[in-house]
């Protein structure tokens, strides 16, 4: 898994990113001032001695993307230690079909972490995995619970429910978004800085040996 | 063309994802719908959902599942399925 300084600067930077969206900028806009940056993961970032290179693989219609982006672009910004580069997932699958989710899905976004000469670091796809893990187990709890989901297959999809039934879930949905927004910045932050940290240790012990 | 009173209805059921974008796909969809069958489907529902949902069910038959089939269906698959329940 390589990429080149040449194709590095071949992404965006994020304010061109921004320039080009199509659609959900003032959603992504309301994401950034949202954010809230820990001052110790903010102290990780500022006292690494030299940028990372950050390869971002994102569309602007991704829900996941407009949530998360943000989050990595205020970290980069306040740090000034993350050089960040997008490309448009479906004008650059050379690039994301080196990082499948599991092998074979498109995911985005899909961040890729490399040293100042490119390195791989590390890679975080997505959303973070502790609010997606919270998220499934909140959701298992309500169908064992909820009056209007007994008896229904958890794996059911939701073009074939009920719709008393389609309207609990998504009722669901809305309302953990809105109560774990913040901390699923702050997981973001959590998840990327234990990335860089556990790929930088991974380097220096090559180093050393 | 003249409404068949005995045929079974047969309803359309598309779930998107809304934070996804995927209002287009959906629209396209719908729009092949209505030109392939005019008068001879019942209904195209819309549903707007979450977590990169794009699902399609042709009454209680599940066409298409991104989560198991991956990506969008193409629109032959989803005629062809309404086809089958109107000949059933």
């Amino acid at each position: 898994m390589t990429v080149t300084h040449e194709r590095f600067e071949q992404g965006m930077t994020y304010a061109a990113y921004k320039e080009q969206m199509t659609r959900n900028r003032a959603r992504l806009e309301e994401n950034e001032r949202t954010v809230e940056l820990v001052a110790s993961d903010l102290a990780f970032f500022h006292a690494l001695p030299e940028a990372l290179k950050v390869v971002v693989i994102t569309e602007d219609w991704c829900g996941d993307a407009i949530a998360n982006l943000p989050v990595l672009a205020r970290l980069a910004e306040a740090s000034g230690k993350l050089e960040l580069r997008i490309f448009l997932r479906d004008q650059n699958l050379d690039l994301m079909d080196q990082y499948l989710k599991e092998g074979k899905y498109r995911s985005v976004p899909t961040i890729v972490f490399f040293s100042a000469d490119l390195r791989q670091l590390g890679v975080w796809i997505e959303r973070p995995a502790k609010i997606t893990a919270q998220q499934s187990a909140e959701l298992e709890t309500l169908l064992s619970t909820a009056p209007e989901l007994q008896g229904i297959d958890p794996n059911t999809s939701p073009a074939l429910l009920p719709e008393a039934a389609r309207n609990r879930v998504m009722r669901f949905y809305t309302e953990f978004q809105a109560r774990t927004r913040v901390d699923a910045n702050a997981e973001v932050v959590r998840e990327v800085r234990a990335l860089v940290e556990a790929g930088l240790a991974r380097q220096e012990a090559s180093h050393g040996a | 063309m003249e409404l068949d009173a005995g045929r079974p209805p047969v309803k359309v059921r598309i779930v998107y994802c809304a934070s996804c974008g995927y209002e287009p796909y959906t629209l396209d969809l719908a729009g092949a719908l209505m030109r392939a069958f005019r008068y001879d489907i019942a209904a195209i529902e819309i549903i707007p959902w979450q977590d990169g949902a794009f699902d399609v069910a042709v009454n209680d038959d599940l066409v298409h599942s991104m989560y198991r089939d991956g990506g969008f269906p193409e629109h032959a698959t989803v005629i062809d399925a309404v086809r089958a329940k109107l000949a059933a």
